[in-house]
């Protein structure tokens, strides 16, 4: 009787565990986020206090240092990111702007980066929805930047990706491990 | 008999489990008692270090999966539909109850709630598309709902980019009343998903022991 009662038990379990399961997407281990230009836009927007109209929109994931080496290691040097996790991050933008001297219009794109020891390549593409960098083709591209690391004594733990007034517009900030990038976008 | 008298022991094996997993669940997830003040995001101005939200973003498309059904397809149309939302956890709270109880409770009914937390919800239509038998041309919207016991009304609003705390009702663009109906599990973080059905799709919005349906019709 005992091994049939520990099969039965087994098989409920096992059928409660699946029954969880069923196609209710887990919680991320790398979450999304979102951050706007003018930051914190929301907030702002419901207090009636924003001086600036919407500019820009980014949708991420952001993954989780974990003691791992980051740069160089987790992420080879040279390849494709797609800066973040799980879907390729999406930049939307709801005026034209400039970046790199480039005309970008309104509209939604995906954004990579190609991180190397002292800069990365960042770059804006035109297919959207996409998951990872697997299909990431550079024919899609708008536009590549080079930007300079600068390197920081204060660890991001969560890869973070914010917008920061500058004088010419905003600059977006890339931030991850001790790696730090400005992009400025002119508007 | 041996079977019966097996199974019924058993039952009671796994009720005792679950009613016991229950409590130490309620032990160790302290109630927070949950306040309307207004959570803000850290400013970037203040550190490039953003906090990680307590209520994670998440995204749902339908096709269902559509971005990892894009990487193993070729020429895949363009998606129908894209949800954007976070996600609170129930962690031990009462999620939805009458102005009766007001301890440890995180929704009253009949009030506005911006179906999620932070940012108001945001729904995509790509192509046009009927709902409650009235056209929603393709764009964005925002989404909220009212919640009573037995129904939620669900409606579509087009004050977008807004904090979900604030709802401005004259964005009111349509609604739809739709039955409660009971889950067989309980879901510890609201969850929205999208998923097939004869006449397009269904957005399934769930949390603790509950969910509601909302017909999405493509003609």
């Amino acid at each position: 009787m005992k091994p049939l009662l520990f099969i039965i038990t087994v098989c409920c379990f096992s059928f409660c565990g699946l029954q969880a399961q069923t196609k209710l997407p887990e919680i991320d281990k790398s979450p999304m986020d979102m951050s706007y230009y003018p930051s914190r836009y929301p907030v702002l927007k419901i207090q009636d206090k924003n001086t600036e109209p919407l500019i820009a929109r980014v949708i991420y994931s952001r993954p989780h240092k974990n003691g791992r080496v980051i740069f160089g290691e987790l992420l080879e040097y040279g390849k494709v990111w797609r800066l973040g996790a799980n879907e390729a991050t999406e930049i939307e933008f709801y005026t034209d702007v400039k970046i790199n001297d480039i005309k970008v219009k309104k509209g939604r794109y995906s954004m990579y980066g190609i991180p190397n020891a002292d800069k990365w390549t960042i770059i804006i593409n035109k297919e959207t929805d996409t998951w990872g960098s697997f299909k990431y083709d550079e024919k899609n591209d708008l536009l590549r930047i080079d930007l300079p690391v600068q390197n920081q004594t204060e660890i991001t733990e969560a890869f973070a990706i914010a917008f920061e007034k500058s004088a010419t517009g905003a600059n977006l900030i890339i931030a991850w491990d001790t790696v730090k990038l400005n992009l400025p976008i002119v508007f | 008999m041996f079977l019966k008298r097996g199974l019924s022991i058993i039952s009671l094996i796994i009720l005792a489990g679950l009613f016991n997993g229950c409590q130490n669940n309620d032990e160790k997830n302290k109630p927070v008692v949950e306040t309307k003040t207004m959570r803000l995001p850290v400013s970037v101005n203040d550190s490039t270090i953003l906090a990680i939200d307590k209520s994670s973003m998440d995204m749902s498309y339908f096709p269902e999966d559509y971005p990892k059904q894009k990487m193993i397809t070729p020429n895949m149309p363009n998606p129908v539909a894209r949800v954007i939302y976070s996600r609170p956890q129930k962690n031990g709270r009462i999620i939805f109850a009458d102005s009766t109880i007001t301890q440890n409770v995180i929704q009253q009914y009949g009030e506005e709630w911006r179906l999620g937390a932070n940012e108001a919800t945001e729904i995509e239509f790509f192509k046009p598309v009927t709902i409650n038998n009235k056209t929603l041309a393709a764009g964005r919207y925002i989404l909220y709902c009212i919640p009573y016991p037995d129904r939620w009304k669900i409606i579509f609003n087009t004050n977008l980019y807004s904090w979900g705390l604030h709802i401005d009702k004259t964005k009111d663009l349509l609604n739809i009343d739709l039955p409660v109906i009971k889950n067989k599990v309980l879901i510890e973080y609201f969850t929205m998903f999208f998923q097939n059905a004869s006449y397009g799709c269904e957005l399934v919005m769930a949390w603790g022991d509950i969910k509601v349906v909302l017909p999405v019709n493509f003609n």
